[in-house]
């Protein structure tokens, strides 16, 4: 912890002019958040979990069945790449309704999912029969040990539990579908789901986090309320004041920092035809309120053809004093496993010329594909930390940015702390038994 | 343009009204509409207007998806006229389905009444359709289309199996494959060997009559 703690003392004074020492990969996030800027832009650790399985070749149904795997896997395939935080998350959206008796469809190769087509909410009379969530069924038990072992072992302030946001889990738990049509048409009905997903499916998955040694925040991934799933002004009326009531509940009986409603209003429009700037204002506008921090926020959208001066324009006129809100520019999953070396070097050049100037730049992916190339993430971690060396080159383009030499995964894992774990996992077969 | 009589159909559709769309639909049916212009003027029409003001910026998700289900609630009195009096010329056959491993429907749901709203006969086969099923049903429909859904990154890899394995029956030649879902993309499509990449509904309709030279 002192360690985590002098990090974050070296960032701030670093990002604010007073360079001692050199910068850890924490302490250079923590200077561009806290501060103008670091040695470099950093990259934070992705959404990663069907990558990082897929590059360490463990089977489905061990990664998503033993914490110490999924966690272990994913921080070391992070490592591997160089990123400069860790972001371990499971199957976040899954755990509540699974132990609630949901159907689920479990493969060798994917992450369970729920099946809607058979839902556990069919009727406003089904609520009464739902829950308590019981926290030693399904694969709760498993989910709050990667929330201890996240905060164990991945960085400080980013080292988190997950749970399932309510709008989200009433999507997994009767379909979207239904779960809008009772925010459209019947609002009573909709305010006593959004009552249940918060006390019945997700408090006691919040509670039983919060008795481990460590987890001090949680965080609840609504990516069901991203636009246009959801419009901003749908999200402003419904997920925020949700995640309100979760965070001050949080605070007052748990003494946790609960965080609901991440992702909700991303701006996830896919035909740029349709881009919006006033739209995207207030989408950003409304995921300023959710997020952990106060930043101008891209993560699942088309992101690769967005004007990004837009979102360099919303960071200024809304940032504080004379800095700018910090920046979380992602680069889209798709994007980064369609696109040549080439093309992602070209992208990055492009987003840093723009918004990384003036500092306060981050470089995110929101959900590394299964398939992605590791090329690509290599390119990608050392592309924004060569051209993002401060001061910015005048004339990016002269930068020359080649492919990195990397060494394959499983030669590199050898001697890593991670590695009797990922190399044993591939051994045998596993079962899926679920406790219902 | 449809006539003043079916513009309450289009907007109960428009509107997302599902008791309304087919209650409309069985009044003009009782009141002697032909069958065909229900459908075209009045229930088409509406799902048509939705897809403009998708296009348009106007309508999101929410507004899309009560209006899919006004669509597929008012086709409900229609189909026995459309089946007894062979009305509707069906123009050609596809077999949609959501690959194995993966139940996420909502987008293939929306897609199946796109494809419905512009003449095809949809084979929907649902979620969780193993290459087996997928085969089978080309075989004993014979459609124009295979359309292949996926939501999630690992999934979509089945795409790749379902595509050889119409490769190794020898029935690639004879059916169009499009593929779509939320991790899809253009570059995979071309990837895996597919006719075509549904980016949303309206476009997977449109792309779908473009294969069949509609």
């Amino acid at each position: 912890m002192a360690h985590q703690t002098l990090e974050l003392i070296q960032g701030i004074l670093y990002g604010n002019g007073l360079h001692v020492g050199r910068l850890s990969p924490t302490g250079r996030v923590f200077a561009t958040l806290m501060g103008q800027h670091a040695d470099t832009v950093p990259f934070m650790g992705p959404q990663i979990h069907d990558h990082a399985m897929t590059v360490a070749r463990v089977p489905a149904r061990k990664y998503y069945w033993d914490a110490e795997l999924l966690v272990s896997t994913q921080i070391a395939v992070e490592r591997w790449y160089g990123f400069d935080t860790y972001t371990v998350i499971p199957d976040a959206y899954n755990f509540e309704v699974e132990a609630l008796g949901a159907k689920f469809i479990y493969s060798d190769n994917a992450m369970p999912t729920v099946d809607t087509n058979e839902p556990l909410i069919k009727e406003p009379g089904d609520l009464d029969k739902i829950g308590p969530l019981d926290p030693s069924k399904g694969r709760i038990p498993m989910a709050v040990q990667v929330a201890r072992l996240n905060c164990e072992k991945a960085s400080g302030p980013f080292a988190m539990g997950f749970f399932c946001s309510p709008f989200s889990l009433l999507c997994q738990a009767m379909g979207y579908p239904k779960a809008v049509r009772a925010l459209r048409r019947d609002r009573v009905f909709a305010q006593e789901l959004f009552e249940w997903a918060e006390n019945q499916a997700i408090w006691p998955y919040l509670k039983a986090q919060s008795e481990q040694p460590g987890v001090k925040q949680s965080s609840g991934a609504d990516a069901w309320a991203a636009f246009p799933n959801l419009t901003p002004e749908m999200v402003e009326e419904w997920v925020v004041p949700s995640a309100m009531r979760l965070k001050e509940r949080g605070k007052k009986e748990l003494g946790m920092t609960v965080m609901a409603g991440l992702a909700a209003a991303d701006y996830c429009e896919e035909d740029p035809a349709k881009f919006d700037k006033e739209i995207m204002f207030k989408c950003w506008a409304t995921a300023r309120k959710l997020f952990i921090m106060d930043v101008a926020l891209s993560a699942m959208g088309r992101t690769q053809d967005w004007p990004m001066e837009w979102l360099q324009e919303f960071a200024v006129a809304n940032g504080k004093g004379r800095r700018k809100l910090p920046v979380y520019a992602s680069l889209n999953g798709r994007f980064m496993r369609d696109s040549t070396p080439g093309q992602i070097v070209d992208k990055i050049r492009e987003w840093i010329d723009i918004m990384g100037r003036d500092g306060r730049l981050l470089f995110f992916i929101a959900n590394v594909p299964a398939d992605a190339p590791p090329v690509h993430i290599h390119t990608a971690v050392h592309a924004v930390h060569t051209l993002g060396r401060y001061p910015i080159a005048g004339d990016l383009a002269a930068v020359e940015v080649v492919p990195p030499a990397f060494r394959p995964f499983d030669e590199w894992l050898k001697g890593q702390p991670e590695a009797d774990v990922i190399f044993k996992a591939r051994e045998g077969r596993a079962g899926t038994k679920i406790a219902r | 343009m449809p006539e003043d009589r079916y513009q309450p159909i289009v907007e109960a559709i428009v509107n997302g009204e599902d008791e309304e769309a087919p209650r409309l639909t069985q009044a003009a049916l009782e009141g002697g509409a032909p069958p065909l212009d229900v459908l075209q003027q009045g229930v088409v029409a509406g799902i048509l207007k939705t897809g403009e003001l998708w296009a348009a910026n106007e309508y999101f998700l929410p507004d899309v998806i009560l209006a899919a289900e006004a669509f597929k609630a008012a086709m409900k009195p229609l189909e026995p006229h459309l089946k007894a009096s062979k009305a509707r010329q069906y123009g050609k056959k596809i077999v949609i389905g959501v690959v194995e491993g993966d139940v996420h429907d909502l987008g293939k749901g929306l897609v199946a009444a796109m494809l419905s709203s512009a003449g095809f006969e949809v084979i929907d086969l649902g979620i969780n359709v193993a290459a087996a099923r997928f085969i089978g049903a080309v075989k004993e429909h014979q459609p124009a289309i295979v359309g292949l859904g996926a939501y999630m990154t690992t999934t979509m890899l089945q795409m790749k199996g379902v595509i050889a394995e119409l490769e190794r029956q020898g029935l690639r030649h004879e059916v169009k494959v499009m593929v779509g879902g939320v991790p899809t993309s253009q570059e995979f499509a071309d990837e895996v060997g597919a006719d075509a990449w549904g980016k949303d509904a309206l476009d997977a309709m449109h792309k779908a009559l473009a294969l069949v030279g509609a």
